[in-house]
């Protein structure tokens, strides 16, 4: 795609979000110590949804942009070592739509992201387990599942 | 262009397009290889293939097109976003668009109502493109038939990008999440480089032949751009218009009597020694639906072949993916380590005996494969005013020639097939170490007479006419007796040697008298021996 476009795409992406957004989300690109803004790299905050284990949580996520977005999708991490089936151990997020292969579009915006995000958290994806841990326990071991799950939540509350 | 096989291409100048069509010949040599040639593609509509060329194949291409899209009153690039769909069968097509066109439709992304409805009548209104969130008048959008606005230069990045993936951009969609809406051929007209339309149109004809339920593949020659068309059934060995003998099932070269499969274990057992087969062997896998090696480059197990395979599998078990893959984490005992280590040096032995012999007739066809090339340039003419001959009456050692390359080949393969051949099977393999044995002896005859006498008449001029004609039936009637004898060969390997379980009361047989281990034998078997009685008969005849 038209190099450049990326940070255009970006900018605009920052004033939709801006406008209006789902209630709960944060979604903001990086800023350095001296004040300048970094739009390639976007801190978001996905809240758990009610109702489910995930509520009360408010789960740090990074999304790194390249030069080739929107033609590729941004690359989204979970803290390292995240609990979930279809998170890698490194906090990758293993998700259809941004699999750049598959379901990756460049109209995707950053909101439809982060709540495709939120849902994958309450409802995971056997087919395509990313780490043995929370592959295993969803399988196996349900009630465990949902006591990690809990946990998990509690550690990450809402920041002042 | 020489008689070849794909280990070897042809480089020279001559070798050009033109040159695929036979069809001028400006000296004799050229109107050797048009009857040849002519030969072949004949016979094989009644062997049951036929060899397209690419303006053939875009032909088809264009007819299955324009039929479709005749009958179903759409336009071209629809028509062809739904062949892509159903795989090119136009029966299909119509089938499922007149039983349901809606779904179809809505199924392959060819939207009748645009999802997004948008305002026609001002040109001056501000439209959002969907990717860069620019604001545009409505000459700058463009939109396929899901309404989804997208302005100019956007488009022209999806596509080039799309393009730059690989033959998946065939079947790409609306940059819209989800959105089902595929882009046509128009929109790639529109706003694709040159260089991406040729790229596209060139997946687009690749897709007509790879992507295809009919039985048709590319000639595996490298440079090679015919397909055949396997009509019939049963026979896999196919020679391509570019003198390429390959089979058709598996893409090596031409194997009978050898099965597909073990020429697989075979090949992979011959390359075991290079690095790169080490490498793949030891990196990637091959997918089970269309052995293309594939190397595992993230996390999950969950493998996906890249298009237009698409197929997805488990890459511990590779079994199929369907929502998950279970059982494969049971341990399946296998031999023991330890009696492996004392049968391998063994093994190695028996491999390289068998190899040895394979790879030597491979060369050895090779060489037969430049000899007929030498003697239809320079020595039949020579022959021809040697001996006071019209070319036309020097067709027999052509055929002779001809005769070697294929008993070559037959011979090269019946050793991977005595390789594999299970050592507990003794009669069998009695059966085939004797046939082989006879067929070896056989065609050393006709190549020794084809090759050193041949070239007595060619370059001594001593030789009387009579002389010469004595060679020639010589020639000829080795000729015929190998042909027969390797036919009858190829045959009863093919078969398995299966009727070496049924006994025979033919107690003379020569069979007999020289394997007095052997206590069972066979029709097949008293078949090879007349044969082989008759062929040592005319043989020893034939020569001094």
């Amino acid at each position: 795609m038209a190099s450049g476009i990326a940070r255009g795409r970006l900018a605009e992406e920052r004033k939709s979000w801006r406008k209006n957004h789902p209630h709960g989300f944060v979604a903001k690109p990086e800023t350095g110590p001296d004040g300048t803004v970094n739009l390639m790299v976007w801190h978001c905050t996905i809240p758990g949804k009610a109702g489910t284990d995930w509520e009360g949580g408010f789960f740090p996520l990074t999304m790194h942009f390249s030069e080739d977005y929107p033609s590729k999708p941004p690359k989204c991490k979970f803290p390292q070592g995240f609990f979930h089936p279809n998170v890698y151990p490194s906090g990758t997020v293993c998700l259809s739509i941004l699999n750049e292969d598959y379901g990756w579009r460049p109209a995707i915006t950053v909101k439809q992201i982060l709540v495709g995000i939120q849902d994958l958290l309450d409802t995971p994806n056997p087919a395509d387990p990313a780490q043995t841990d929370g592959y295993h326990l969803f399988i196996q071991d349900p009630v465990e599942y949902k006591k990690r799950v809990k946990l998990q939540s509690k550690q990450y509350p809402p920041v002042v | 262009m020489g008689y070849s096989d794909d280990d070897i291409i042809i480089t020279d100048s001559d070798s050009e397009e033109d040159n695929y069509h036979y069809t001028d010949g400006d000296d004799g040599k050229d109107s050797y290889y048009e009857e040849i040639i002519e030969h072949d593609y004949t016979s094989n509509r009644q062997l049951g293939y036929v060899v397209l060329k690419e303006v053939d194949i875009l032909k088809h291409q264009r007819d299955d097109i324009e039929q479709v899209s005749t009958i179903l009153s759409i336009s071209q690039a629809e028509a062809i976003v739904l062949l892509l769909h159903y795989r090119w069968s136009t029966s299909k097509v119509e089938d499922e668009w007149f039983t349901d066109e809606n779904r179809v439709r809505k199924l392959v992304g060819i939207l009748k109502e645009p999802i997004l409805e948008y305002n026609n009548h001002g040109g001056e209104v501000d439209i959002e493109c969907g990717i860069c969130f620019e604001s545009y008048v409505q000459k700058d959008i463009a939109r396929v038939s899901c309404g989804h606005p997208y302005c100019v230069t956007c488009w022209t990045g999806y596509i080039a990008s799309k393009i730059d993936d690989g033959p998946g951009c065939l079947k790409f969609k609306c940059p819209e999440l989800s959105c089902c809406a595929a882009i046509d051929q128009d929109l790639i007209d529109r706003f694709a480089s040159e260089n991406d339309k040729e790229k596209y149109y060139r997946f687009l004809l690749r897709s007509y032949i790879e992507d295809n339920g009919k039985q048709i593949k590319w000639c595996p020659s490298p440079g090679c751009e015919y397909a055949v068309d396997l009509v019939g059934s049963g026979n896999y060995d196919v020679s391509c218009l570019c003198s390429c003998s390959f089979c058709w099932n598996c893409s090596e070269d031409a194997h009978s009597p050898v099965d597909c499969d073990t020429v697989s274990q075979w090949m992979i057992k011959n390359s075991d020694e290079s690095e790169n087969t080490n490498w793949i062997l030891a990196n990637t896998k091959p997918c089970p639906k269309c052995k293309r090696s594939i190397e595992k480059n993230m996390g999950c197990m969950h493998m996906s072949c890249p298009a237009p395979c698409k197929h997805q599998f488990c890459w511990m078990c590779l079994t199929q993916w369907d929502t998950s893959c279970y059982g494969c984490n049971k341990y399946d005992k296998g031999d023991e380590t330890e009696k492996k280590r004392i049968k391998a040096r063994q093994a190695i032995d028996r491999y390289v005996f068998y190899f040895e012999r394979w790879a030597a007739n491979q060369s050895s066809r090779r060489k037969a494969m430049q000899d007929l090339e030498k003697l239809l340039s320079v020595q039949l003419k020579e022959l021809s005013e040697r001996q006071s001959t019209p070319e036309s009456q020097l067709q027999f050692t052509i055929e002779a020639w001809l005769q070697i390359i294929e008993c070559r080949r037959v011979l090269q393969w019946t050793f991977a097939y005595g390789y594999y051949l299970p050592s507990n099977e003794v009669a069998k393999k009695q059966l085939f170490e004797y046939s082989q044995g006879e067929a070896q002896v056989g065609l050393e005859r006709l190549h020794h007479c084809a090759e050193v006498e041949l070239n007595q008449f060619v370059y001594n001029t001593e030789d009387t006419p009579k002389n010469f004609s004595d060679f020639r039936n010589k020639l000829i009637g080795l000729t015929k007796v190998t042909k027969t004898y390797f036919e009858n060969l190829v045959k009863a390997l093919e078969n398995g040697l299966a009727d070496v379980s049924k006994s025979s009361t033919d107690s003379t047989s020569a069979f007999k008298r020289q394997k007095a281990g052997g206590s069972k034998s066979s029709t097949i078997l008293s078949n090879d021996e007349r044969l082989a009685e008759e062929m040592q008969l005319d043989l020893y005849e034939n020569i001094e």
